[in-house]
């Protein structure tokens, strides 16, 4: 196995996508003069923020086996306790502060009942996502709650023509999620605990600490996701963020990474979230309905995991 | 054996283990000395893998004492186990299929740069070495361990093991998957081992291949150690016929009728 | 054991959590038109809601009732359910409110369900299955979409159990292939609603006449209604062009990206339709950030709180206003003349443009 082969092999999906990428790229700045502009550049990569932050945590996760479905109503509840802190009058920072303390805190309480009454994070995120969502729908009663202060709403929007904070942020955490992935134990022990979990206690780590930690992680990007849509939309509300967690596996799967677990692929997941952005974008540029939109991004997603299955199949034995 | 000395490395007393309903060990007694090579036979399920398991503080016992140099352990982890030096080969490998080489052999005791840095190029370098020094025939240990032949596979569980291991070392049948030169190479690693001093506890159930490398050899049935010779005062031929006897007419009776 | 407690504990903080999230809520019900609402503290609801109803709503009440004459006899047991879409949007929360305030006013009793999210249509079908096996007099609903609770008026029809369906509709040539009826129906006219809005548009509209339709879930009722409404207009009018049709599925996030690739991809966009309020402010979010705000023309439906406010900051153009309590309260007599037995004919609610110009007319509107 030549060391050349060998690399193509290891970035097989991040190139694929990218070449995806690539054409669309290609063919929608043939199409369109206002593609190639920054500002709309801009506009995709605010749009995607979201989603990458969600599935760089979701990547932690999906790594070790598991799963965040409560992604989402994690987002929604968040987004929630930070719209009430500031109608209470606390100060901006204080109810950031919260709000992402509360979001840790429903994390490491996925993490616990997962790792200590070990039910399959299936199970335990689903009923998390319902609990939380209640909450979320009991809290408000329903309404939406709305209009912040701007100090507030600038970790949504900024200012217009700079770079966002929502960009920048998940920029920041882009960069630190790629080099905890692969150059810390942290990130390399969350793929270890997918691809053969017992070898890493027997090695004498201790395996429910770190399980513990990454659902921690996927509630923080989850926290940090609330903030910039509730900042973004000037309003939070009891359907915030629905479905978000489905969109975060997308993107993970889709870059590569194993939903079994064992193997993640950061990049391609930044990848994946760039090549969905830019469909989106492009069908509302070329003024195509987006009844295509769900076909294309099945389509996509189908034929990413069915491709890596089937190289996946044939080379490594079990 | 003149290097054995008085004090056994490890010692296990009365070791009972149920799984539910199933009593897979039944009271077993063994002691390890330094340099002092131990080979465990015994058919298919007779609890070998399990005792072993224990050893390494991946299961805890139901009943029994551990022993590590004559100070009883409570709640062998493998945490604990590993710092007392016990290395283990499971008879599963316990390798990540997705993993390099490297990452397998450094799994749990990886090379940092200032406490979280991993760092690569220390840890293949050591790793070349190692393989190199074993004479484990792998190409390009950057390459995930799924990918390799189960031999090769063997090889990499043994350089971690022999990495990690410093007093004690215990292989759950290493040589299952390999050919004629991986096994007569892994066996001649095995020996020099036990010339450094280090105590090593073979599992087999190939009683003619570690019969020359092994100072006493431990017959197991039904969870218990039915008998150990020790291999200076016997012939191969002779110790099988004593398994073959303690597996005969007899045997089968109260596997049977449980007489 | 201990392991058990830990999650226990967990639990209970978690709860807590959401014990003191609900007790500031209720002090603070952020954002709620603060004149309005303050003057109108919860005790004294009863005698100053005389005053405060808007003439508009009077106006509304009596085109509605005018239309369900002869009144039935209202007795003190006529039990009533309604099914709503969902209680995690304010317009159909403020509907469950209705009901409740209407079924007081006219000494009768209403029970109120939902589905559990606006997407899942099995969720409120489970619900109408529920209702139809207790004792109603008779059940209003308002479905997700129009075929979803079917299933459950043939057997509410079984049952003998009157139906009356308010709002989104049902599509009644299914239904009656498939051997069920309605027995009533106050019909919101989304075509209609749609027309509406998109000629108030025109009138505000001042620069490229560049129109765009921001959909809620592709095949809902009210947004398939409404985007063919609004789009007959834009389409029959010299000089506009309807740029783009999106859907956002009703999620205020999505309407806030499409509104932001709709005006990289049309920098000279004059006007956005939402088809619901709660999309148009995500829409005017979205044009904020570009600076865009002044240069176009937003839409929504429903007139919710938030709407009212941002048309009175100029952050939005407009709304479509249909009571929420006038509906409630004739959908509840509806309910009972069927539950006597009566024939009735489908009755049409009224609807008002609300634009920055006639807003305030609408103060106290509920
Ligand atoms: N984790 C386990 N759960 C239930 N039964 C087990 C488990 N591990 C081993 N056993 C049972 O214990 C017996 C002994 O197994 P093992 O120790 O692997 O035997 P050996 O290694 O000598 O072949 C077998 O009957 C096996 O089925
Ligand atoms: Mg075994």
């Amino acid at each position: 196995m030549g060391f050349n082969k060998n690399s193509v092999e290891k970035y097989f999906s991040q190139l694929l996508l990218l070449g995806i990428l690539l054409v669309l790229v290609c063919f929608l700045s043939w199409k369109s003069p206002f593609f190639l502009t920054w500002k709309n550049w801009r506009n995709i990569l605010d749009t995607i923020s979201v989603q990458l932050l969600l599935a760089l945590g979701m990547n932690f996760v999906i790594a070790t086996g598991g799963i965040d479905l409560s992604q989402g109503s994690n987002v929604c509840l968040t987004g929630i306790i930070m719209a009430i802190c500031l109608k209470a009058n606390f100060s901006v920072w204080s109810a950031i502060v919260i709000g992402i303390l509360v979001a840790a805190f429903l994390g490491i309480f996925n993490g616990l009942i997962i790792e200590k009454i070990k039910i399959t994070p299936f199970i335990v995120t689903l009923g998390t996502s319902s609990l939380y969502r209640g909450l979320a729908i009991i809290i408000t009663g329903g309404m939406p709650i709305y209009s912040f202060p701007t100090a507030f709403t600038f970790w949504g929007k900024g200012e217009s023509t700079q770079l966002n904070p929502p960009i920048i942020i998940a920029c920041i955490v882009l960069i630190l999620a790629v080099f905890l992935m692969h150059k810390t134990k942290w990130g390399q022990y969350s793929m270890a605990i997918g691809g053969n979990e017992e070898a890493l206690r027997r090695v004498g780590v201790n395996v429910g600490f770190y399980k513990v930690s990454y659902y921690l992680a996927s509630a923080l990007m989850a926290g940090l996701a609330g903030l910039i849509i509730t900042a973004r939309l000037n309003a939070a509300e009891p359907t915030a963020g629905m479905g978000m967690e489905l969109d975060a596996v997308t993107a993970v799967v889709m870059g590569g990474s194993l939903m079994r677990g064992g193997k993640a692929n950061i990049s391609g997941t930044f990848i994946a979230c760039l090549l969905l952005g830019v469909i989106k974008n492009g069908l509302v540029i070329l003024s195509i309905s987006s009844y295509y939109q769900q076909f294309i991004i099945g389509f996509l997603l189908l034929s990413a995991v069915v491709l890596a299955e089937v190289r996946q199949r044939g080379q490594i034995r079990f | 054996m003149s290097n054995i000395s008085k004090v056994p490395v490890i010692k296990v007393e009365n070791i009972n283990k149920s799984f539910g309903s199933i009593h897979v060990l039944r009271g077993v007694n063994l002691e390890v000395y330094p340099g002092e090579a131990v080979a465990l036979v015994g058919d298919n399920g007779s609890g070998k893998s399990t005792l072993i398991k224990i050893l390494s503080g991946t299961y805890g016992p139901d009943k029994g004492s551990i022993y590590i140099h004559n100070k009883q352990i409570e709640h062998l982890t493998p945490k604990k186990a590993l710092a007392e030096g016990i290395a283990t080969v499971y008879q599963d490998l316990s390798l990540d299929n997705y993993r390099d080489v490297i990452g397998n052999i450094f799994l749990g005791q990886e090379i940092t740069k200032w406490g979280f840095f991993l760092d690569y190029p220390a840890m293949e370098a050591i790793a070349i070495d190692l393989l190199k020094k074993l004479k484990i025939n792998i190409p390009d240990p950057r390459v995930p361990v799924g990918y390799l032949s189960g031999g090769q596979r063997q090889g990499v569980a043994i350089a971690r093991a022999v990495f990690q291991g410093k007093e004690i070392m215990i292989f759950d049948e290493p040589t299952a998957a390999m050919g004629v030169k991986e096994t007569a190479t892994t066996l001649k690693l095995i020996h020099s081992l036990t010339e450094q001093g280090i105590a090593v506890i073979i599992v087999s159930h190939n009683l003619f291949q570690v019969f020359d490398i092994a100072h006493r050899v431990c017959i197991m049935k039904h969870g218990r150690i039915v008998k150990e010779i020790p291999t200076g005062d016997s012939s191969p031929q002779e110790v099988h016929q004593s398994l073959i006897g303690q597996t005969g007419l007899e045997d089968r009776m109260e596997q049977i009728y449980g007489i | 054991m201990k392991k058990r407690i830990i999650a226990l504990l967990l639990v209970l903080a978690l709860v807590t959590v959401s014990g003191v999230g609900c007790g500031q809520t209720q002090s603070e019900t952020p954002g709620e038109a603060p004149e309005v609402e303050s003057a109108n503290t919860e005790g004294s609801v009863e005698q100053k809601e005389e005053l405060q109803v808007n003439p508009k709503v009077k106006e509304a009440e009596k085109v509605l009732m005018s239309q369900l004459e002869p009144l039935p006899e209202l007795k003190k047991d006529v039990k009533i359910g309604a099914l709503v879409i969902s209680l995690t949007n304010p317009f159909w929360v403020g509907m469950k409110e209705a009901y409740e305030a209407a079924a007081a006013e006219l000494g009768i009793t209403v029970e109120v369900f939902a589905g559990s999210t606006e997407g899942d249509k099995q969720a409120q079908l489970d619900a109408l299955d529920a209702m139809v096996v207790k004792d109603y007099d008779a059940i209003i609903l308002s479905p997700i979409e129009p075929f979803n609770l079917q299933p459950g008026i043939l057997r509410a029809n079984e049952n003998g159990i009157p139906i009356i369906n308010l709002g989104p509709g049902v599509d009644v040539a299914s239904l009656e292939e498939r051997g069920g009826y309605l027995d009533g129906r106050i019909a919101v006219d989304f075509v209609e609603q749609g027309r509406k809005v998109a000629e108030d548009m025109l009138k505000y509209m001042k620069g490229s006449k560049k129109v765009a339709i921001i959909q809620g879930i592709i095949g809902a009722g009210q947004s398939e209604g409404r985007t063919q409404g609004a789009k007959e207009v834009f389409e029959a009018t010299e000089g506009v062009e309807l740029v783009s049709i999106q859907p956002a599925d009703w999620d205020r996030n999505k309407a806030y990206s499409v509104a932001q690739d709709l005006i990289q991809a049309h920098p000279d966009l004059n006007g956005i339709f939402a088809c619901n309020d709660v999309m148009a402010l995500a829409a005017a979010e979205a044009l904020e950030a570009e600076g865009k705000l002044d240069e176009v023309v937003i839409y929504g439906v429903d007139f919710t709180e938030e709407a009212r406010e941002a048309i009175k900051a100029g952050r939005m153009s407009g709304s479509i206003a249909y009571p929420c309590s006038v509906y409630a309260k004739a959908a509840l007599i509806l309910a009972a003349k069927v539950a006597e037995g009566q024939k009735v004919q489908p009755v049409y609610a009224p609807l008002e443009v609300v634009n920055v110009d006639n807003v305030h007319e609408f103060e106290g509107w509920k």
